[in-house]
């Protein structure tokens, strides 16, 4: 008899009688510890952090290290730092928004059972909060070791004549400790801003009803800021404070990346519809659809590419012309020497956080679609249509923004292209070297996530059962 | 007798230290519908993967009487048997399982443009077959914008559009309310073994079990009933060739290469191997 009866509640033992609150950090821990999810879902978005953390300190110490100067040619570099920060803003702010969106989408589901079986939107939220800064953390601390590493690397770049040397890019301690702990605060308020939807519908958060729509009012907005932005800059010529200069030119700059915010996603929408209609094979047709799905996500992704490229192209070659006709100036030579090592190092640091926010996202996409893609696999599609369509809606959004910016630089300085071409060959060169790198770079970190999706389809069980 | 469609004997199958399949014999014949049952862990989906070449048992075989003969799954590689099951078999999920940012008549055509064919042609054979399920005027929706049952339609389409004329099903009812599981479950058998083709399909419910010709009932790996469904009869099932959907449309499919129309009430014929 008595082995059938339930445990009988003991009401003299404190410890177990309900106190009514949610034991939030022992709830956070229940999901997070490894074996409770798969390693992929708590090792991912602490790379993702990892790596946010270690490029932003890189590209901090890079700019303070211009600050610290003190040559006569400081003013100007102080300036350039500014604008390569201007353009490294965007791809920087969207891997970080990959990572934190990733560590806050991969428990979407726990958290919605979660809710279901009753857990308040502050137990869910407070969950969710602890356990996303709690990734960001460890990642952050993670990156901080690999910024550590990768100093002596970027040493080796050259700057005023000779490599700026291992602990040119040293931000200090302080700098570090401000960057970790942005980064988990970024953390902790992308993770409450995504949860909305969580809290608000438990049932729906994983249904994409509607493919949104890219219209015609971003182009009005777009021409708008840039007449402001050109106005600006014609009056440019009456300002004489430098301070105000600078303010100018990085307003001008940034309202640009912002016009290439919203005229990109619908220069991309239409590329994917032409795309669309010429998709013979089953991958053509899948990548064109994946890009018209967000043209948005999609720009997200690469934009940051179009306004460095388009740099990369306009101050190249103007650099190369100039310095091909200041050859005896040794001094001056140098100065324009290292205006364009930095263009083309902010060249390569774009394509790099791209290459990082692929590797990061595609890797969660992967995930997120284990199920789909097994299916697929047992329906019979060859692993490589899978792969090739996924490379192919990274791929072909990148290279349109490469290469439709570049063109547009190289129109815009036409005969000075062209002259550069005969002047000075070799440093077209470099450039057209760094654009087939930070390509390769990004096509590398595509072919690194492909393990993920062989693993997947080698162990079906785990999704479909 | 005829060569069995499919001849399955003495499968086993492992994982790890747990027993799967303990020696399960099958043979299914053309255009029977045959019901897969059994609790959970009874083995009932490794029994479906093994028979369509999902799974590669670890003992036995599995026979497969294929438009150019008979051919043995487990001495295939796992590319020929990849184009097995793009080709000559067509499958049905639970849960549709579609690719989401493909339009519905994109995703039924899937197939076709995997084997070659060009896109014109397998979209208008994949609209032809959703127009038979009902589906007609909804080929332009995203898989999102379709309810439970139409996206189950639509996977029914991308399972036979290719010619298939063995469709295996994996509760392809299970994620569905019951009104819906009946009109799904209708249009499943009618375009299946309404025009001559086999159906296996996976289910725990009685009911979806009740309308094909067929229940066999697995216990820990074995069969340990086989018995006549209460569609043997035919009463519920429609008669073979009364599914003339995708078949009406056929007058505008005609110059589709490699596609026998001849063949088969409506695109079927097109085999694994003939169909490059």
């Amino acid at each position: 008899m008595s082995t059938m009866a339930p445990p009988a509640p003991t009401p003299t033992s404190a410890s177990s009688r309900p106190t009514g609150r949610a034991p939030i950090a022992r709830l956070a821990w229940m999901l997070a510890r490894p074996g409770a999810a798969s390693p992929a879902t708590v090792a991912l978005p602490i790379v993702a952090f990892a790596v946010t953390t270690a490029l932003l300190l890189i590209v901090l110490g890079g700019v303070l290290m211009f600050w610290q100067r003190t040559d006569e040619n400081a003013p100007a570099f102080q300036m350039l730092s500014l604008l390569a920060i201007a353009l490294l803003i965007v791809p920087l702010a969207t891997l970080g928004g990959a990572a934190a969106r990733l560590s806050a989408r991969r428990r979407d589901d726990r958290l919605a059972t979660l809710r279901l079986l009753g857990a308040t939107t502050g137990t869910v939220t407070l969950v969710t909060v602890v356990e996303s800064t709690a990734l960001a953390f460890l990642g952050a601390i993670a990156g901080v070791v690999l910024y550590l590493v990768s100093m002596p690397l970027v040493g080796l770049i050259p700057f005023g004549g000779g490599p700026i040397g291992p602990t040119a890019i040293w931000t200090g301690p302080l700098a570090i400790l401000g960057v970790v702990v942005g980064v988990a605060l970024l953390a902790a308020v992308s993770s409450v801003v995504g949860l909305r939807a969580v809290v608000v519908s438990p049932l729906g958060v994983r249904l994409k009803q509607r493919a949104p729509h890219t219209s015609w009012v971003r182009l009005l907005v777009g021409a708008i800021i840039v007449a402001v932005a050109y106005a600006t800059l014609s009056s440019l010529g009456v300002i004489t404070d430098v301070a105000i200069l600078v303010g100018a030119l990085v307003g001008a700059f940034a309202a640009s990346v912002a016009v290439l915010g919203l005229v990109g996603p619908f220069a991309l929408s239409i590329f994917a519809k032409v795309r669309l209609r010429r998709a013979k094979t089953a991958e053509q047709l899948i990548s064109a659809r994946g890009i018209l799905e967000s043209p948005k996500a999609a720009w997200r992704l690469v934009g940051g590419v179009a306004m460095t490229s388009f740099v990369a192209v306009v101050a190249g070659t103007g650099t190369a012309l100039l310095e091909s006709f200041s050859a005896h100036s040794t001094s001056e030579a140098l100065f324009i020497a290292d205006i364009r090592t930095g263009v083309l190092i902010t060249l390569v640091a774009s394509f790099v956080m791209v290459a990082c926010s692929v590797g990061v996202g595609q890797a969660a996409a992967v995930l997120d679609r284990r199920d789909l893609y097994v299916s697929l696999d047992r329906v019979g599609m060859p692993v490589s249509t899978m792969d090739t369509a996924r490379v192919r809606s990274v791929m072909l959004p990148l290279l349109f923004v490469a290469i439709g910016s570049a063109l547009l630089g190289a129109l815009l300085v036409f005969p000075l292209a062209g002259l550069t071409l005969i002047m000075a060959p070799l440093s077209l060169l470099v450039i057209a070297i760094c654009f087939v790198l930070g390509l390769a770079l990004v096509r590398l970190s595509l072919l690194a996530t492909r393990p993920i999706l062989t693993n997947v389809l080698a162990h079906p069980e785990r999704s479909l059962g | 007798m005829n060569t069995p469609l499919l001849h399955a004997s003495s499968l086993v199958l492992r994982y790890g230290s747990t027993t799967a399949l303990a020696g399960v014999d099958l043979v299914i014949q053309e255009g029977e519908s045959v019901a897969i049952m059994g609790a959970s862990g009874s083995g009932k989906t490794s029994l479906l993967h093994c028979l369509s070449g999902i799974l590669r048992p670890d003992g036995g075989f599995v026979r497969f009487a294929g438009p150019t003969g008979t051919v043995d799954l487990s001495t295939l590689s796992d590319g020929e048997r990849s184009r097995l099951r793009r080709e000559a078999f067509g499958f049905v999920f639970q849960q549709g399982l579609l690719v989401p940012e493909l339009t519905a008549v994109e995703n039924a055509a899937l197939p076709l443009l995997l084997s070659g064919y060009p896109r014109a042609d397998a979209e208008a054979r994949a609209a032809a077959w959703l127009a038979a399920l009902g589906l007609r005027g909804l080929e332009a929706r995203r898989i999102g914008e379709l309810s439970g049952g139409q996206a189950q339609r639509v996977a029914i389409a991308r399972a036979q559009v290719g010619g298939a004329t063995l469709i295996f099903a994996d509760e392809p009812t299970g994620a569905l309310d019951s009104a819906t599981s009946v009109d799904v479950m209708d249009a499943l058998l009618r375009s299946t073994t309404g025009q001559g083709h086999t159906l296996v399909v996976v289910t725990h419910d009685e009911k979806v079990a009740a309308r094909c010709s067929r229940i066999v009932r697995l216990t820990d790996g074995q069969v340990v009933s086989d018995s006549a469904g209460a569609a043997s009869s035919r009463s519920t099932v429609p008669a073979p060739g009364a599914f003339a959907g995708p078949a009406a449309a056929s007058t505008t499919t005609t110059a589709i290469a490699h596609v026998p129309t001849t063949d088969g009430p409506a695109f079927g014929g097109a085999g694994w191997e003939s169909g490059r």
